[in-house]
């Protein structure tokens, strides 16, 4: 299919020793466009799913373990702190050029720059990591501390940071290899040279990483149409350096061509998929609202809906903020009881009914069921809609009588009004959840207001620490051990008690609390987990902050969120059904989509 | 007439300046700047970023500064180096990307004010003359449809029924094989097998409401005495109306022209997301909820311009057209 470019032989483009890959059902042919598209100019997410999904290692299709890619094989030393990596022999860059340990080194001495960029696990000041590089196929990570969570971070979407850039190209623009870089920069308009930097290499999968052509890539496609800021269309075409092969021995990808559509206008892409002019595709378009309409149009359309599984477990998680700035609500947020008093006040299945059509079930924030840390009890714990429990709960919290409306106060006498923080851009039905949830719980004789606001003042309103409460999506479902949020204060979104978490982060001195010994015990059961390089001996780990997480109930959680769908047109082959679907785990990424093909009818 | 022109000009450079001071203090009111966003998108992807990266990236930009410290930086590149700035977001000079989707605004704004007119004015002025029949009632009721529907709205049912009836997807410019194509007759067939939907939607409000405007001012005027006085001197009915009364009817059209400009960029963002056009409304609606100000502060400006520069057309056109204002001449 490359004849006729002076390109050298097949055999001299691929790896000594090549990534055989099995296809989900058969070989597959040649040829093809898969068209798809893109929400606005600056989704980068769908092609980091779709075309961008080639760290160091993987993910298998499972999502259990960690599986070579660039890197053949790699081993850990016995403290975790030494993770030796062993490269295929004969990589090349889309451009012909070698892919060898040096590029790694490079992007890892790129980002120890203070001055540039966001670097993940290379800039974490708490664990800093330096390079050896042994050989063209082997180099070494040394971490400072032990790290036993970075094998799951190369794995996934954040992977890509160290293999985005080539050495070769990407030096030019770096005054420690081009003395002249700034000035250059200056002349080609930018104030400095990490700017210019970040226009022609931007790390893993920042849009303007897709803008810039002449740019190496590892990726299955390369960019044909840029995707600029002005551009309404970005296409990608074959690597013929691809280092992937099928059982046959036949070169991957398949298809041959990429087509994404840009476009601001959800109604545009929905009308697009119906017309038969999308051949994969679920982000954006598979919304509950649009369920219906596809299933009735694919025989018009020519497409099926396949399955999807939610990697969140939780439709939405309400946070009461236990670090408030006021001493009285501080304290009544920090108290399980009444937490649990809210829990029950909650019909979950009216909300299931009326917002999701009936799909889901009441589910606390817990690991979902798929996954290996589920816990029925948590899941379910306080889930039953109880009024008279609620009662006893906030008699059991303190609360003062309730006054002529009909509303509990503080225990000293003074009015008590929870402000629940929403922004429904996220996710529109969080307003007709809240709206809901709202009735139910003052029926039950807390006075909540409803308080929907900006994104941006979601965010600056935190670190103040003055907000009753806030709401959010259902993270950590599967992805329990990277994405612990709700289950422990690990982190900036951790709302429900920010301050604990900067204490354990230690970014942010002056806002940091002393963590109730609850949550301090999970924090030092977290730092053995991050330096544990058994993954056996990890699992136990979170199991016990799971346990304490259960025990002391911080976030209330709604229901289960129900299987998502995508369309695939019916002749693509080779799509897993059901895929697990997560950011971390970039789904369709890890189901290898370079193995789909379109079957001849 | 020179010398209020040069008036003109100079007051138009003090307008322009206040109106960048405005267009960026603007932008800086919502709490948070761009990197509050950055750090929101990637939450809410599930990503996290470490805070003292965020911290770095922040005095990187210069957001630390003081806001005239900003601004100075700001316009002293735009007046001495014609730089606009980068955009947060696109990581990119804000000169590089509106040039081309403001060309397209105005490009398909001024056609639509074209159909506008040529539609609007003959209709108003059949309306006025034929009061109460049946034809004014006609343009009457359709007229207060087109008031009355949402621009997006339109577009939206049009989009729908062009996938019903035709199989089509309405949306964009041009198709794919065209857009990147340099203008040739091929093109330009394209650009209007696709601009039509966008100019019918855009020019539908704006024609009903000159409708209404053009009837009721002539409707003033056809009972004024001078009217019966050219009449009774034997002018046609034709000439008697053209000649007089609608040149004067036209004057609050034309005083207004120079809000025209910048009303359809503002109106047509909800078209342009929904059409999703390449113009500059849907760049200034994401630039401003991610608050990348320089490029928000760019497009802000520019809309200012044109509205100042349409404000100095329609003075002289005014002029032009109504014998009765004149400027410093004696």
């Amino acid at each position: 299919m490359l004849d006729g470019t002076d390109l050298p032989p097949v055999e001299e483009r691929l790896p000594a020793n090549p990534l055989v890959v099995t296809p989900v059902e058969s070989v597959g042919t040649y040829g093809g466009t898969w068209r798809s598209a893109l929400r606005g100019g600056l989704d980068n997410a769908w092609i980091a799913r779709t075309v961008a999904y080639d760290g160091l290692v993987r993910y298998n299709r499972e999502w259990n373990e960690i599986v070579p890619n660039l890197a053949e094989s790699w081993e850990v030393s016995a403290d975790a702190t030494t993770y030796t990596f062993h490269l295929r022999e004969g990589l090349k860059w889309n451009n012909g050029t070698p892919f060898t340990s040096a590029d790694i080194a490079f992007a890892v001495e790129l980002f120890s720059e203070p001055s540039y960029g966001v670097g993940g696990f290379i800039k974490n000041p708490s664990n800093p990591v330096t390079v050896e590089v042994v050989d063209d196929t082997t180099f070494k990570f040394v971490f400072e501390k032990p790290n036993g969570v970075i094998m799951d971070e190369l794995a996934s979407v954040n992977g890509f940071t160290v293999v985005s850039l080539s050495k070769d190209y990407c030096s030019q623009f770096y005054p420690k290899y081009n003395p002249d870089a700034a000035a250059q920069a200056k002349a080609a308009g930018f104030e400095t040279w990490e700017l210019w930097m970040t226009d022609r290499c931007s790390w893993a999968t920042e849009t303007i990483r897709w803008a810039n052509p002449e740019l190496p890539m590892m990726n299955a496609w390369m960019i044909d149409e840029p995707l600029t800021g002005d551009a309404s269309r970005a296409t990608f075409v074959r690597n013929p350096y691809y280092w992937k092969v099928d059982t046959e021995g036949n070169q991957l990808p398949y298809i041959d061509h990429l087509s994404m559509r840009v476009s601001d206008s959800l109604e545009e892409l929905t009308l697009m998929a119906l017309n038969g002019e999308i051949d994969f595709q679920d982000r954006h378009i598979a919304t509950v609202a649009n369920q219906p309409l596809f299933f009735d149009g694919q025989e018009a359309g020519d497409y099926r809906l396949g399955e999807n599984v939610p990697s969140n477990m939780n439709t939405m998680v309400l946070q009461f903020n236990m670090n408030h700035v006021d001493p009285k609500r501080a304290e009544l947020f920090q108290n399980k009881d009444f937490r649990v008093g809210i829990s029950q006040l909650i019909d979950r299945q009216e909300i299931i009914d009326v917002i999701f059509t009936g799909q889901g079930e009441p589910f606390q924030a817990a690991p979902r069921p798929e996954s290996p840390f589920y816990d029925e009890e948590m899941a379910k714990q306080y889930t039953e809609f109880d009024p008279d429990a609620a009662a006893a709960a906030f008699e059991a919290a303190g609360l003062g009588a309730r006054n002529g409306d009909g509303f509990y106060t503080f225990a000293d006498g003074s009015p008590l009004v929870v402000t629940i923080d929403m922004i429904s851009t996220v996710r529109p039905e969080w307003i007709d959840m809240m709206e809901l949830l709202q009735l139910q719980i003052e029926a039950g004789g807390i006075d909540i207001e409803l308080n929907n606001i900006d994104r941006t003042l979601y965010y600056e309103k935190r670190p103040a620490g003055d907000y009753d409460a806030q709401i959010w999506q259902g993270d950590g479902g599967l992805d329990v051990i990277q994405e612990p949020r709700y289950y422990m204060a690990n982190g900036d979104e951790s709302v429900w008690a920010y301050r604990w978490a900067q204490w354990f982060q230690g970014s942010r001195p002056e806002i940091a609390e002393e963590p109730a010994p609850w949550a301090k015990e999970q924090m030092d059961l977290f730092n053995q987990l991050r330096g544990e390089g058994d993954p056996v001996k990890r699992d136990d780990l979170m199991k016990q902050i799971l346990a304490i997480a259960k025990e002391n109930f911080p976030v209330i959680g709604i229901s289960l969120p129900g299987n998502g769908y995508y369309i695939a047109r019916n002749n693509m082959r080779n799509i897993a059904e059901p895929m697990l679907h997560a950011y971390l785990f970039p789904t369709p990424g890890p189901y290898d989509p370079f193995q789909w093909y379109f079957a001849a009818e | 007439m020179l010398r209020f022109i040069t008036g003109r000009l100079i007051a138009m450079v003090l307008t322009m300046w206040a109106v960048s001071f405005v267009a960026f203090a603007i932008i800086q009111l919502p709490p948070g700047d761009y990197l509050t966003t950055y750090m929101a998108t990637l939450a809410a992807n599930g990503d996290r970023v470490d805070p003292a990266a965020i911290e770095a990236l922040r005095r990187q930009y210069g957001f630390g500064e003081p806001y005239v410290v900003q601004y100075w930086k700001w316009i002293t590149g735009i007046v001495l180096r014609g730089d606009f700035g980068q955009s947060f977001e696109w990581k990119a000079p804000v000169t590089t990307l509106i040039w081309g989707r403001l060309g397209n605004s105005i490009l398909l704004e001024g056609l639509a004010v074209i159909v506008m007119w040529l539609v609007a004015l003959p209709i108003g002025i059949y309306a006025a003359v034929r009061k109460y029949s049946l034809g004014d009632y006609l343009a009457t009721i359709g007229g207060f449809i087109g008031l009355a529907i949402p621009n997006f709205f339109f577009a939206l049912i049009l989009m729908y029924l062009s996938f019903v009836w035709f199989g089509e997807t309405l949306g964009g410019l041009f198709s794919p094989e065209y857009e990147a194509a340099r203008w040739s007759p091929a093109r330009i067939w394209d650009f209007l097998s696709h601009a039509w939907a966008p100019i019918l939607v855009l020019s539908m409000a704006g024609t009903a409401e000159l409708i209404r405007i053009l009837r009721a001012n002539l409707l003033d005027e056809l009972k004024k005495p001078y009217v019966t006085t050219a009449r009774a001197k034997g002018l046609s009915e034709f000439r008697t109306i053209m000649k007089y009364p609608v040149r004067v009817a036209l004057n609050p059209l034309i005083s207004t022209i120079g809000w025209l400009l910048p009303a359809l960029v503002s109106s047509s963002v909800l078209v342009s997301v929904v059409l999703n056009l390449p113009t500059a409304g849907p760049l200034l609606l994401r630039s401003l909820t991610s608050q990348d100000m320089y490029l928000a502060g760019a497009i802000i400006m520019l809309l200012g311009i044109l509205t100042v520069i349409g404000t100095l057309i329609s003075d002289l056109l005014l002029a032009w057209i109504d014998p009765r204002i004149r400027y410093g001449s004696k």
